[in-house]
């Protein structure tokens, strides 16, 4: 099924119903938007600041929470992002045997309501913080913008391509959150880089995350605002990632019926 | 003659092996580097035809030769494994119960994506919303979750959308039998008007009432392969005579052959074409021609009897019964012609049978019988067209 004008004109349809689904079962849906980034930013600030009492990297003046807020959305955004996404087709196996709709939407606005969830939530989580004392330089916001709209694309490549992967092996379903899981681990989000030992930071490098979470705190935490070459490699990456997930995801789409 | 609105040539179906867990990682594998898989089950086999508009296509079957797996394939929904499909203009399908919709949610929110699938845009579908409603007519219902919905409240949904859209082509599958009777005629009346429009229609039904009623043309698949295909009449009624055989056979099976040692039938014939089954037109005259054999040389007596395919009697009769004596053709060799002018009866399987009795039409000593088929453009139902007259006193 070819994508035209109209099927894109249904992605913000589906991503509203998406988004709608996740909250429609709560009485006050539209308020658990502000409340729930906000209690789970307590929650981080409780673990960290009272109990680990874990310090920022040298050279910045803030809780800790802060620190790890600035990248901690982000990353849930997109990890969240490709874990549904990567669940959308067998979600929906019983639309996609009866509707004849571009099975790739339902990765799309699947991925897109997460991303746009956790985006609201960061932002609300920023202005808290701003509210809270803490100096977040806004002027890199834009850029910040810009970034996690790469980070997006990033996530978006990995969760079509999983996604039309999953169809055929049910057995990354089990693996993936685990998976998810040890890269999160793997990228310095709860730490900084240069706790590591030489030879693992090396190895950071070859993470892809890494390079998204560290340009974002760049941008929201040291006030970088000028977009430079690291953005483009960003784009690159993104669209590399969108272009092989969308390839996979042509070549396998065609049978999901026969495997679903 | 304008371009088909869709056409199929050689289209055929494979499902690949997804039972075992090897199974799967082999078809993946076919699939990512060869685009499809190898192995596999085939449900649908060179199937060819084309819809131009105004055409109205009727897909019959028994169970599992493959319709739906064919409709699948016309709306998109599957692939096809080999063949091509080439389509042009709108398409609507109606495909099994609450295609598309989602039981979470309400019916007015499931009646807005189920339009936007079809191709309404949002303010499309606001304008026509009154009429849809009317149409589907289910009340304030609408607002409650579509999981709460009788089966026939999602059909009600599910056609008023898609009647509201009025495509070039309309699919439809097995839907219709789902409403009640009122709904049901409220369907067929839309259909119809739509066709009278010069709308399009590929249905697929069990129903070779609604069938001959509403497509004129007609294709049987049999095991995924096209057996008949083409004017609805023809084709329905073979489609219907294979079946009453089919059930049939069954019980001639059980039933025991009466011996033959005495008087028997040597040669049972029914005029018609040299090859294969006898067909005959309504209207026709039928001719079934005897051979029998007689051991002591005496004239046995000839009971003829018609039967639908089934095995539904319709007619019987005896040489004595008329008082018709057989003369001998040869040796112990008798013969009858037996001839029904302007044959009354309704297209379908017919089964003709000739009994051989002793001189006395006491019992019945063989049993021989052959099939034929009537034709015909009727939609009279029953076994025989009675003679008859209309007047309005």
């Amino acid at each position: 099924m070819r994508l035209n004008k109209h099927w894109w004109s249904l992605l913000p349809d589906l991503v509203r119903r998406e988004i709608r689904s996740r909250l429609v079962n709560a009485t006050s849906g539209w308020l658990w938007l502000v409340v729930t980034p906000l209690l789970l930013l307590a929650v981080y600030g409780f673990v960290f600041g009272v109990i680990f009492q874990a310090r920022v990297p040298e050279g910045l003046e803030m809780p800790f929470v802060a620190w790890l807020a600035v990248a901690l959305w982000p990353w849930l955004a997109f990890s969240e992002g490709v874990l549904r996404g990567s669940q959308a087709i067998l979600q929906h196996a019983s639309l996609i045997s009866k509707v004849a709709i571009p099975r790739q939407l339902l990765v799309v606005s699947a991925q897109s309501a997460v991303f746009l969830l956790h985006l609201i939530g960061y932002m609300v989580v920023l202005v808290a913080l701003q509210l809270l004392g803490i100096d977040i330089s806004w002027q890199g916001l834009p850029l910040a913008l810009l970034v996690l709209a790469t980070f997006y694309g990033f996530g978006l490549g990995l969760g079509l391509g999983l996604a039309a992967l999953q169809v055929y092996l049910r057995d990354l379903e089990q693996i993936l959150p685990t998976f998810m899981m040890f890269w999160f681990f793997m990228t310095p989000i709860l730490y900084a880089p240069e706790l590591l030992t030489d030879t693992l930071a090396a190895v950071l490098v070859f993470n892809p995350a890494t390079w998204w979470i560290e340009e974002v705190r760049a941008t929201l935490l040291h006030g970088k605002w000028l977009p430079d070459g690291m953005l483009l490699v960003l784009a690159l990456a993104a669209a590399a990632s969108v272009w092989l997930g969308s390839l996979l995801f042509a070549r396998l789409s065609p049978c999901f019926e026969d495997f679903l | 003659m304008s371009e088909a609105l869709l056409s199929l040539r050689g289209v055929g179906k494979r499902y690949p092996v997804t039972t075992s867990a090897a199974g799967r990682w082999r078809s993946f594998w076919e699939v990512l580097l060869r685009g499809q898989s190898g192995q596999g089950t085939v449900v649908l086999e060179d199937v060819n035809f084309s819809i131009r508009p105004g055409e109205s296509l009727g897909v019959i079957g028994a169970n599992g030769a493959g319709k739906s797996t064919l409709l699948k394939i016309i709306t998109g929904v599957l692939s096809a494994s080999s063949g091509v499909i080439e389509r042009q203009g709108s398409s609507a399908a109606l495909l099994e119960l609450g295609a598309g919709f989602d039981p979470e949610y309400s019916g007015l929110e499931n009646l807005h994506m189920n339009a936007a699938f079809l191709g309404l845009d949002r303010k499309q579908v606001a304008e026509r919303l009154d009429d849809i409603l009317a149409f589907a007519d289910i009340g304030d219902s609408i607002h409650e979750p579509v999981k709460h919905y009788s089966s026939g409240m999602v059909v009600r949904l599910g056609f008023a959308v898609v009647a509201s859209v009025r495509p070039d082509l309309l699919i439809t599958d097995e839907i219709l039998a789902v409403g009640d009777e009122s709904f049901q005629k409220k369907c067929i009346r839309w259909i119809e008007t739509y066709l009278a429009e010069g709308g399009t229609l590929l249905m697929v039904s069990h129903n070779m009432y609604q069938v001959q009623k509403l497509c004129r043309q007609a294709l049987w698949l049999e095991g995924g392969k096209a057996r008949a295909q083409g004017d609805v009449f023809d084709v329905t009624q073979a489609y219907l005579a294979w079946h009453e055989r089919r059930s049939a056979s069954e019980v001639a099976r059980s039933s025991e052959r009466l011996s033959a040692d005495l008087y028997s039938v040597a040669e049972l014939r029914v005029d018609g074409d040299d090859t294969g089954e006898p067909r005959l037109a309504m209207g026709d005259e039928l001719v079934v021609r005897l051979r029998l054999r007689s051991p002591d040389g005496r004239a046995p007596v000839v009971l003829v009897g018609l039967v639908r395919a089934d095995g539904t009697p319709v007619y019987g009769v005896a040489s004595d019964h008329d008082e018709f004596e057989l003369h001998a053709s040869a040796e112990d060799e008798f013969c009858a012609t037996l001839r029904f002018p302007d044959l009354s009866l309704l297209p379908g399987g017919y089964v003709v049978r000739g009994h051989a009795m002793d001189p006395e039409g006491l019992r019945v000593h063989d049993t021989v019988e052959t099939s034929f088929t009537v034709t015909g453009r009727s939609r009279e139902l029953g076994l025989v067209r009675l003679p008859h007259r209309w007047s309005s006193e």
